[in-house]
C-alpha cells in the first residue's frame, strides 16, 4: 500500500505521495491514515465547482484536485482578479480547505503555475510540459531545466527533436495560444444574477429576488423574440452550498408570473425543503433552452384563452406531480388493442390523431376501459370453439345473456424475426362482446385457437359502458 | 353595504360566491341529460357549474358510475376545452385505464382528454381544484374509490365553490364508496342495465339504471333507465322491453325491440 495524497504537515515531515505505507509508518509512527476514496474526492470537486459558478458559468473539473475557471469578463464584478482570488481563498478556508490559486492567460499556464507553485512561467520546470518521462529526461540531459530555457530557443529544432506535442504545449504554457476550457455545462442562453451584501434567508425575500430576475430574463427573452423551455435557479448559500431549482415548460414562455407559480410549485414539491442555513448571498437564474416565441396580441374580449390556460395547468401539474403523471392519448397504427393507443406526457407534444368513430347504428365495439394486464377468468363455453356461457371474475360468477363474436385478432407476425409461421410465435385472440344477465358489458378473449394449443386460456380485457 | 337585488326582489349579500350557491337551480345554467323523462323530473337538467357525485349500486358497478359520469361530460357542447380525468394510482390499478378507441366510439374526442394520475387522494383533490380554477377544462372528473376520509363536507364544498365560480362541470366518481355527507348538488346511484339486444342477440347500446339519491335543489329522488346514443351524444329513455327481453335467449328476437327507441 502506498500513500496517494498527503496534507501540508505530512509533506513538511518529508512524506511524499507514492511512499510505501510501511516506510511512512516507520518514519512517523503516529501517522493518521485514511482509505483512498476517489468517488468522494470527485464528489467534493463537483460540489466545489457548483460553488465556483458564483464567479463564472464556465467552470471545468481537472481531477484529481484542481478546478479551472474561465473568468474572462467576470473579474470586474469583484473589483479585479486578485480580489476575486482572495474571495475564493477566503471561502475555501471557511471549509478548512487550503488552495493554491494561479492566474494565467491560458488554462495551461494557470494550471502549471498552480501545480508547481511558480510565480512566473519561465520558472516552471520542464515537467510542466507533461510530455512523458522520456521527454523530460531527454530535455534535462540536454541542459534544459526550465520553461524559460526552452522559450528562448527556436521551436523548429525542438519539434524535430522532442515531438510536435511538446511545442504545442509550450506555446500554450507561454500564453501564445489559447485553447479555452470546455465548461462542465454548456453556457446558458441567458444568465441573470443578483448579489447580496448581506445574505438573505427568508423565503419571501428569495422568491421576490427570483421574481425580479425572472422579469429581467423575460425582458432579454423578449428582445431576442424567444421563450424559455427550461429555467434553472441556483441559490448560492454563503457557506458554499448550491441549491438548484429547475423547471421545464411544455411550450416556450417568458411570462414571469407563470414562472413564479411554477417555481412555487417546485419549492412545494421538494422532498427536503430548502435550507437557507446562514442565508443566500447570490441567486442566479439561467435559461439553458429557449425557442422562438412571437409576440401575441391579447384578445380584447374577456374570453379565457383555453389553450394558454391548459398549457399553464399542464406545466403546473407536471412540475408538481412529475411530467409522466400528466398525459394525453396518442394513436398508433396497430390492431392489437393494447398497442393501438398509448399515453404520453402532455408536456412533450400535442396529440393529433383521427380516432375511429363508430357507425350511428352500431354500439361501441371497443371498451371504454382496458386493463393493463388482461384479467384471467374461468369460462364455461358451450363447445370448445364456442362462445362463453358463463365466466368467473374476481370471485363473482357472471351468466352471459348476450354475446357477439368472435372478432379474431391475429398476432403481428411481421414483427417476428422469422415472419409468419403457422402454429408458432404469438397466439391468435378471439374477442367476444358479452353482456351478463345483470346488464354489465365486458370484452373477453380466448388466447389461442384450439389448433394452436391444447387448452387456450380466457381473459377479460376491458369493460364497456 | 353592497347588496344585490334580483328581479324577484330577493336580497342576497354579494359576498364572494356565497349567494350563488343558495340561489334556486332555475337561475343556473343547466346541463340536460337528454332523456325527456329525466329532464322533466330534474326541471331541465343538472347544474352545469356544479359538483355531482356518482356511486355504483354494487361493488362491480363502479365502472358503470365512471362511464355514466364520462358520458354526462360528453353531453357538454363541443368546444376547445377538454375533459380532465384525475385518478389515483390505486383506482387505476383496480379499474384499468381509459381506452381512447372506446371513448371515440362513444362520441368523445380522445385528443381532448387530459389524464392526471396522482400518488394519493390528497394530491388528486388538489389537482382537481387547480384544474377547475384554471378554467382550462370544460369538465373535471375525479375518480376516488373506496371510503376515503379526505372526501368530506369540507373538501367537497371547496370543489363545489370552485366549480360554481369557474363555471366548470365537476364530477366525482365514488365507485364502491358508501355515500357520506357532501356538498354536491346531486348524488346519483348508477348500475349497468341490460341493453336492448341487437339482431343475433348481440349486446346493444350502453344502458344504465340511474337513481337520484339526493338533490340540493329539492327535487324528489327518482329512478330511471337511460340509454346512450353516441351519434347525438345524448341519453334517451330506455324502453321497458329492454328489461323484459333479457328473458329471450337464442336467435329469436322480438322485432319491436330490434328498433331503437
Amino acid at each position: 500500500m502506498r500513500l496517494v495524497a498527503c496534507d501540508t504537515e505530512a509533506l513538511a515531515l518529508g512524506l511524499m505521495p507514492g511512499t510505501a505505507l510501511a516506510d511512512a509508518r516507520a518514519r512517523v509512527p503516529d501517522l493518521a491514515v485514511f482509505g483512498h476514496d476517489p468517488a468522494a474526492d470527485m464528489a467534493l470537486l463537483g460540489w466545489l465547482a457548483d460553488g465556483c459558478e458564483r464567479y463564472t458559468p464556465a467552470c471545468m473539473l481537472d481531477p484529481p484536485q484542481s478546478l479551472l475557471l474561465d473568468i474572462t469578463g467576470c473579474e470586474h464584478l469583484f473589483g479585479d482578479e486578485t480580489r476575486l482570488a482572495r474571495d475564493v481563498r477566503a471561502r475555501l478556508q471557511r471549509h478548512g480547505l487550503s488552495c493554491r490559486i494561479a492566474l494565467g492567460a491560458t488554462p495551461d499556464s494557470a494550471q502549471a503555475k498552480a501545480k508547481y507553485a511558480a510565480r512566473a512561467i519561465s520558472d516552471l520546470p520542464v515537467e510542466a510540459l507533461d510530455g512523458g518521462d522520456k521527454v523530460h529526461k531527454a530535455l534535462r540531459r540536454a541542459g534544459l531545466r526550465s520553461i524559460g530555457d526552452l522559450a528562448i530557443r527556436p521551436r523548429k529544432p525542438l519539434a524535430a527533436r522532442f515531438g510536435k506535442s511538446v511545442v504545442i504545449r509550450l506555446a500554450r504554457l507561454l500564453e501564445e495560444e489559447d485553447p479555452r476550457i470546455i465548461p462542465r455545462r454548456s453556457l446558458p442562453i441567458i444568465h441573470v444574477a443578483q448579489n447580496f451584501a448581506e445574505p438573505i434567508s427568508r423565503t419571501n425575500d428569495v422568491l421576490a429576488t427570483i421574481e425580479m430576475l425572472a422579469g429581467r430574463a423575460a425582458l432579454q427573452l423578449q428582445e431576442r423574440g424567444q421563450g424559455g423551455r427550461r429555467f434553472e435557479v441556483r441559490l448560492f448559500r454563503s457557506d458554499g452550498h448550491v441549491a438548484l431549482l429547475a423547471i421545464d415548460t411544455g411550450g416556450p414562455t417568458r411570462d414571469a408570473a407563470l414562472l413564479m407559480r411554477l417555481i412555487r410549485e417546485r419549492i412545494d414539491a421538494l422532498a427536503d425543503p430548502l435550507d437557507p442555513g446562514f442565508g443566500y448571498d447570490l441567486i442566479a437564474l439561467e435559461v439553458p433552452l429557449a425557442e422562438v416565441l412571437a409576440n401575441v396580441q391579447v384578445g380584447l374580449e374577456t374570453r379565457v384563452d383555453t389553450d394558454a390556460a391548459t398549457a399553464a395547468l399542464i406545466d403546473r401539474l407536471s412540475v408538481r406531480l412529475g411530467a409522466q403523471r400528466v398525459r394525453q392519448f396518442h394513436a398508433r397504427q396497430s390492431h392489437i388493442p393494447e398497442r393501438a393507443a398509448l399515453e404520453r406526457a402532455a408536456q412533450s407534444d400535442a396529440p393529433k390523431a383521427d380516432w375511429p368513430k363508430s357507425a350511428p347504428d352500431e354500439p361501441a365495439m371497443r371498451p371504454f376501459r382496458l386493463f393493463e394486464t388482461p384479467q384471467p377468468i374461468e369460462v364455461t363455453a358451450g363447445f370448445p370453439e364456442g362462445e362463453p356461457r358463463s365466466f368467473r371474475w374476481r370471485r363473482h360468477v357472471h351468466r352471459v345473456a348476450r354475446v357477439e363474436g368472435p372478432e379474431r385478432i391475429s398476432p403481428e407476425w411481421w414483427r417476428h424475426a422469422r415472419g409468419y409461421e403457422p402454429g408458432n410465435g404469438s397466439l391468435t385472440r378471439d374477442y367476444y362482446r358479452v353482456e351478463d344477465n345483470e346488464g354489465r358489458r365486458f370484452w373477453l378473449f380466448r388466447r389461442g385457437l384450439y389448433d394452436e394449443m391444447e387448452r387456450p386460456l380466457w381473459y377479460l380485457h376491458g369493460i364497456f359502458a | 353595504m353592497n347588496i344585490r337585488r334580483d328581479p324577484l326582489g330577493t336580497v342576497f349579500p354579494s359576498g364572494k360566491g356565497t349567494w350563488k350557491q343558495y340561489q334556486p337551480d332555475g337561475q343556473l345554467s343547466l346541463l340536460s341529460v337528454g332523456a325527456p323523462d329525466v329532464d322533466t323530473r330534474l326541471r331541465g337538467g343538472i347544474a352545469r357549474h356544479g359538483l355531482h357525485e356518482f356511486f355504483g349500486a354494487a361493488k362491480t358497478d363502479s365502472h358503470a358510475a365512471a362511464a355514466f359520469a364520462l358520458l354526462l361530460a360528453l353531453r357538454l357542447p363541443e368546444s376547445d376545452a377538454g375533459i380532465f380525468w384525475i385518478t389515483g394510482d390505486r383506482e387505476r390499478q383496480a379499474s384499468g385505464r381509459l381506452y381512447p378507441h372506446g371513448l371515440s366510439a362513444m362520441g368523445g374526442d380522445p385528443s381532448k382528454m387530459l389524464l392526471v394520475q396522482t400518488a394519493d387522494l390528497q394530491a388528486a383533490l388538489r389537482a382537481a381544484a387547480d384544474s377547475i380554477r384554471s378554467k382550462a377544462a370544460a369538465a373535471v372528473i375525479l375518480e376516488a374509490h373506496g371510503n376515503a376520509r379526505l372526501i368530506d363536507l369540507t373538501s367537497t364544498r371547496r370543489l363545489a365553490l370552485a366549480a360554481a365560480e369557474a363555471g366548470v362541470l365537476t364530477l366525482l366518481v365514488r365507485g364502491d364508496a358508501v355515500p357520506m355527507p357532501s356538498a354536491a348538488s346531486t348524488r346519483w346511484q348508477v348500475k349497468s342495465a341490460p341493453s336492448v339486444p341487437l339482431p343475433g342477440n348481440a349486446p346493444g347500446f350502453a344502458t344504465f339504471d340511474i337513481s337520484l339519491l339526493r338533490h340540493r335543489g329539492g327535487t324528489a329522488p327518482f329512478a330511471a333507465k337511460v340509454t346512450w346514443d353516441h351519434a347525438t351524444r345524448s341519453f334517451y329513455d330506455a324502453p321497458l322491453s329492454g328489461g323484459l327481453s333479457a328473458i329471450v335467449t337464442g336467435g329469436e328476437v322480438d322485432p319491436a325491440s330490434r328498433q331503437r327507441a
